[in-house]
């Protein structure tokens, strides 16, 4: 029997539907999982996504992707490369693990979805490749950090974080139960790949990555690397739902959709990606900052995607291009000062050196964060390290589930968004943050922020050991200043030359 | 005489925090609680200036010697601490 030739075959198979006899298509299809919203199947089924792969294809690439990624880490292992690494760039690696390794396994679920559920048959062909893409990831960045754990109890928590109340990973579950884990189909494809993968896991996994390779690790690059040709290909999941909801009369909820994804997800890399590029990454290797890269791969991207698919810019653009230079420091500044809650070591990353880069960056930095930052300094020179430390919660985004911050100093224009609600109060870090509330409170009103559970009295005893043990965070877990404040003699050594 | 949440938004300072206060704690001792969270740890003292509550959302600066349980505030409401001239 001759072999078809894959053109012959391809297109009829990426189109096949089901045609129900024992079930209605509703029954089979239900909009709460589908997300069809009453479009008929006929629609769904013009779904072209634009990478095409068959099963075999697959299978062959990810193997020589995985041969590569695995034999970069065998061959460079003895190498022991992160016990010479600068702290900072250890402390990334901690972070990221923890923050995104067991969000790929549960993004390998809500691939599952649109592999079952979505209505459009192309979809559901290219979300199973998507779902084994996840399941790779998610694999792949527990094995890897798991090598370091004889090092250090905080690489444990690549495991370990999303299964605790730890804030940040209480913020982390927020979001992807939001925009993948509790999404139908459709809007799973909008949200998760098209808002999310599209652009900000190319900040975390290309960003990151060309951090990596200045840096000197190579194994984290190659790994992040290859993760990132997975989510260029399953991120293009989105566009044709997008195209579909267009013609179909649904423009206004298909911008939504976009609109909540992406600023839920920029606030999120304001406290993870943010810190890392601008703070942790040595100086030396740092390739562009944080605003450069977003406006790089963010904001050029999504305002073309966006106007060439016939959307608009989310409603909130200019407060987005605004924020780029404010909140992450305000993360940064924050994850630092409560560091005994975050299962990494921040590095502080404002040496006299360090400021200037970040003066020229964000001119105004030394007059807003900068002043914080000469009180901790003077602080830690004067022998109070104890002032250096948390004694009360900071506000939590009743949306976004991290600190309410803002610009402080000369700048400072802190604001908490409230609300009252069916006879509660909210508090939300932005504007943003408060309509997608309003939006859809039914979704949103029920969920505990960290300070939310402490008023309610599920932190004992109400301290700060308290709020510890209800975060899951052990000494030797619970972070400190990555280079255990040898920064500051920097600062020494600065005032010796200005007296010189 | 009752423990009552409210949120400091401590001028200068990047954060706004819980602060624990009492229902007859007096505008100047609220001003007090949350400058403990603020001042010389992430702002700089100002000695010759006053602290003042002001509401968050209308901007009425509270007399120094009104009780929390008389400023009509809701719990863990966030109110503004600022340096003023007295």
């Amino acid at each position: 029997m001759a072999i078809l030739e894959r053109e012959e075959w391809y297109d009829l198979t990426r189109t096949t539907n089901w045609t129900t006899k024992f079930v209605t298509e509703e029954e089979f299809y239900p909009d709460e999982m589908s997300g069809h919203r009453g479009i008929p199947a006929e629609a769904w089924e013009t779904y072209d996504e634009p990478y095409k792969v068959t099963y075999a294809e697959y299978v062959a690439t990810q193997r020589e992707k995985d041969a590569g990624v695995y034999s970069v880490k065998a061959a460079l292992e003895r190498d022991a490369f992160v016990d010479r690494a600068d702290p900072g760039w250890v402390s990334t690696m901690i972070a990221h693990y923890g923050a995104i390794a067991l969000a790929e396994y549960a993004a390998s679920i809500a691939e599952a979805k649109m592999a079952r559920f979505a209505k459009a048959p192309g979809n559901r062909n290219m979300a199973v490749f998507g779902m084994m893409d996840e399941n790779r990831h998610g694999q792949i960045q527990l094995f890897y950090p798991h090598a370091n754990v004889k090092r250090n109890r905080q690489w444990d928590w690549a495991h370990k974080a999303y299964h605790t109340n730890e804030w940040a990973a209480i913020a982390a579950r927020s979001l992807f139960d939001d925009i993948m884990m509790t999404r139908d189909a459709v809007a799973t494809s909008i949200m998760l790949t098209f808002a999310f993968e599209t652009g900000f896991t190319n900040m975390q996994f290309l960003g990151l990555a060309a951090d990596a390779a200045e840096t000197g690790d190579h194994t984290f690059a190659s790994l992040i690397s290859s993760i990132q040709t997975d989510e260029s290909r399953h991120a293009q999941q989105g566009a044709p739902s997008l195209k579909i909801l267009i013609a179909n009369g649904k423009k206004e909820e298909a911008q939504n959709l976009i609109d909540t994804a992406i600023w839920r997800a920029w606030k999120l890399f304001t406290a993870l990606t943010g810190p890392i590029l601008d703070y942790y990454t040595p100086l030396e290797s740092r390739k562009e900052s944080f605003k450069e890269f977003m406006l790089e791969w963010i904001v050029a991207q999504f305002e073309r995607q966006l106007l060439d698919l016939g959307l608009d810019k989310p409603w909130y653009w200019d407060q987005f291009i605004s924020d780029l230079d404010e909140t992450h420091h305000g993360m940064h500044l924050g994850i630092w000062f409560w560091r005994p809650t975050v299962w990494w070591d921040p590095a502080a990353g404002v040496t006299p050196n360090e400021r200037e880069w970040l003066e020229e960056k964000y001119p105004g930095w030394n007059n807003t964060w900068g002043e914080c930052w000469d009180v901790i300094v003077d602080n830690l020179q004067n022998g109070k390290p104890e002032l250096t430390g948390p004694e009360t919660l900071p506000t939590i985004c009743n949306m976004c589930q991290l600190p309410i911050v803002g610009t402080p100093g000369q700048g400072w224009n802190v604001k908490d968004h409230q609300l009252e609600h069916n006879g509660r109060l909210y508090h939300f870090g932005s504007e943003v943050d408060m309509k997608i509330f309003q939006m859809d409170p039914e979704r949103y009103q029920n969920h505990m922020s960290f300070i939310d559970r402490f008023l309610a009295g599920e932190i004992q005893p109400m301290d700060l050991g308290g709020g510890l043990k209800y975060m899951g965070l052990s000494p030797g877990e619970m972070g400190d200043d990555a280079h255990g404040y040898s920064w500051l003699e920097a600062y020494s050594t600065k005032k010796s030359d200005d007296a010189a | 005489m009752a423990l009552f949440p409210i949120h400091s938004n401590f001028e200068r300072d990047f954060v706004i925090q819980l602060v624990p206060v009492d229902t007859d704690d007096t505008m100047d001792q609220v001003a007090e609680k949350c400058a403990y969270h603020s001042i010389n740890r992430r702002v700089k003292e100002q000695p010759s200036k006053t602290l003042r509550v002001r509401h968050h959302e209308n901007g009425t600066i509270f007399p120094r010697d009104m009780k929390v349980s008389e400023a009509g505030l809701r719990p863990t409401e966030t109110l503004d601490i600022l340096f003023m001239e007295n």
